[in-house]
This record gives C-alpha cells, structure tokens and sequence, in this order.
C-alpha cells in the first residue's frame, strides 16, 4: 500500500477521481479524510480480486456443497457440546422444570435444523467421500480434519435421537408431577 | 420527515456568529469537547469545514464521524442543522 502521505494535494485528489470519489479540495482539514477513502476503495478493489476463485468453485457442484457445509458442520458440532454436557445434568436432577423447558427450546430449535441439516447432507455425505481423496491433491490448504466426517455425522445424530426421545418422554408427564 | 430539535431551531434561526461549536443540533459536550481539540471551537470553524467538504452530505458525515465519534443519528442532526443555516443565510 503506498503512503499517502508523501504525495501532494494533486496526486490524491487525481487518486480519488480514478476511484470515482467525490470530493472536495484536499486541503490540511480534509487530507486525512480523502487518505481514508482512498484505503478503503483500494482494499475493495483488492476484495473483489478473489471473486474469480469462487466461481471456480461453483462450476464444480459437489466442491461448492463440501466447502460451503464445513462452516456449518462445524458450527453445529460445537453446538452439540454443550448439549451432550447437559445430559448428566437432566438425569441426575431429575428433569428440573426450568431447566427442562430451556432445554425443550433450545432441541426443538436444534431439530429444525438438524432436520435441514440432514436433508442437505444425505445425497451430499455419500459423494464427497470418494471426492474427498481427488480434493486433497488439488487443494492443498485445506484443513485436515481430526475427527473424520461420518463420525461426527453419528455423533450428531446420536444426540439428536437422544434429545428426542427425551422430549416425547417428557410430553407424556404433567408439568405439576415433575415439581414433586 | 422527521421534526428538527429545539437546538436545530435555535441555530438555523439566527447568524452563528461566535456561538460554540456544541450550539450545533447533534454536538453536546462530548462531541464538542472532541471537537474542540482538534480545533474546530467555534460553530463557524464546523461550517468552514462544511463548506470546504462541498456541502456534500456523505463526506460531512464521514468527516464528523471521524473526527469526533458522531454516530449516525449526531450527523444527521448536525448536518441538517448546517444545510439549513446555509440555505438561509448563505444562498
């Protein structure tokens, strides 16, 4: 990035017409505002260069699901931590009223998406394990992953049935028993 | 539209003459503290800096945000104060 600060009035106030800034005269009040704008147009101008790498990776359908899933996945996996910690509590306390319908929210909420999560995932999960090893040549910066992906598949589902087994268990039982 | 202040009513009524830079709608003690520091004491110092920024809404804006921490709502009020002081007494 070049300094700004070593050019002259003209320079920057040529500068900002090439970036289509609209601007007064760059006077001592002014200078550090225009120096700004003229960062922030040319760090635009350097995000906008990637773009074309993600249209490379939007011709090939199966890459574009795999990448734009690891976010997510991962998401939800740190998401199921605190619930599998959870469980302990539920059982050795006997179903807490408060506690209980937090956590009713909290898996209802987590269902729905799980459930999106699922019908996204089952045509994808079984393509991208033999893609998987044709990706590992090409894209070399891609993070290896610890826990491999049908793992963490189970273990997401495993909680999920977990928590909806507990759920409809729950249903059955009157609010006013629970307290007793 | 949304109505002006009593502060926006007080200014654009009248000369600025001498009058502080927190008699601007927008600026209160903070802000005018700020902006005092950096020089800019006096409502008409603002209005020079207005003026030299072409009146133009988005850099005033910028301009105060950056100098002084004005969020959006302190430069709108500023600005409209400003516009309208201009339009009666400068056009």
């Amino acid at each position: 990035m070049s300094s700004f600060s070593n050019m002259s009035a003209e320079e920057i106030s040529s500068l900002l017409d090439e970036h289509g800034i609209k601007h007064g005269p760059v006077v001592d009040s002014t200078r550090n505002l225009y120096e700004k704008k003229l960062k922030e147009a040319m760090a635009k101008r350097k995000q906008a260069k990637p773009s074309p790498d993600k249209t490379f990776y939007r011709e090939e359908e199966e890459e574009v699901t795999y990448v734009y899933r690891t976010p997510t996945k991962s998401e939800n996996f740190m998401e199921s931590r605190p619930y599998m910690r959870s469980k302990p509590e539920w059982t050795a306390e006997e179903l807490e009223h408060s506690a209980s319908y937090s956590g009713y929210s909290r898996s209802s909420e987590y269902r729905g998406r799980d459930y999106d999560e699922l019908s996204h995932k089952m045509p994808v999960g079984a393509k991208t394990a033999p893609i998987r090893s044709g990706q590992d040549a090409p894209k070399a910066p891609k993070s290896p992953r610890l826990i491999p992906l049908w793992v963490q598949f189970l273990c997401f589902l495993a909680v999920a049935v977990f928590l909806y087994f507990v759920f409809s268990s729950m249903e059955s039982s009157e609010p006013l028993k629970v307290i007793e | 539209m949304s109505s002006t202040s009593q502060k926006h009513k007080d200014f654009v009524a009248e000369p600025m003459g001498e009058k502080p830079v927190m008699a601007l709608a927008g600026i209160g003690e903070v802000l005018g503290k700020r902006l005092e520091e950096k020089g800019f004491d006096k409502a008409y110092v603002v209005l020079g800096q207005f003026l030299v920024l072409k009146k133009d809404e988005e850099l005033f804006r910028d301009w105060l945000k950056d100098t002084c921490g004005a969020n959006a709502k302190q430069q709108g009020d500023c600005y409209g104060c400003l516009k309208e002081w201009v339009h009666g007494f400068m056009s």
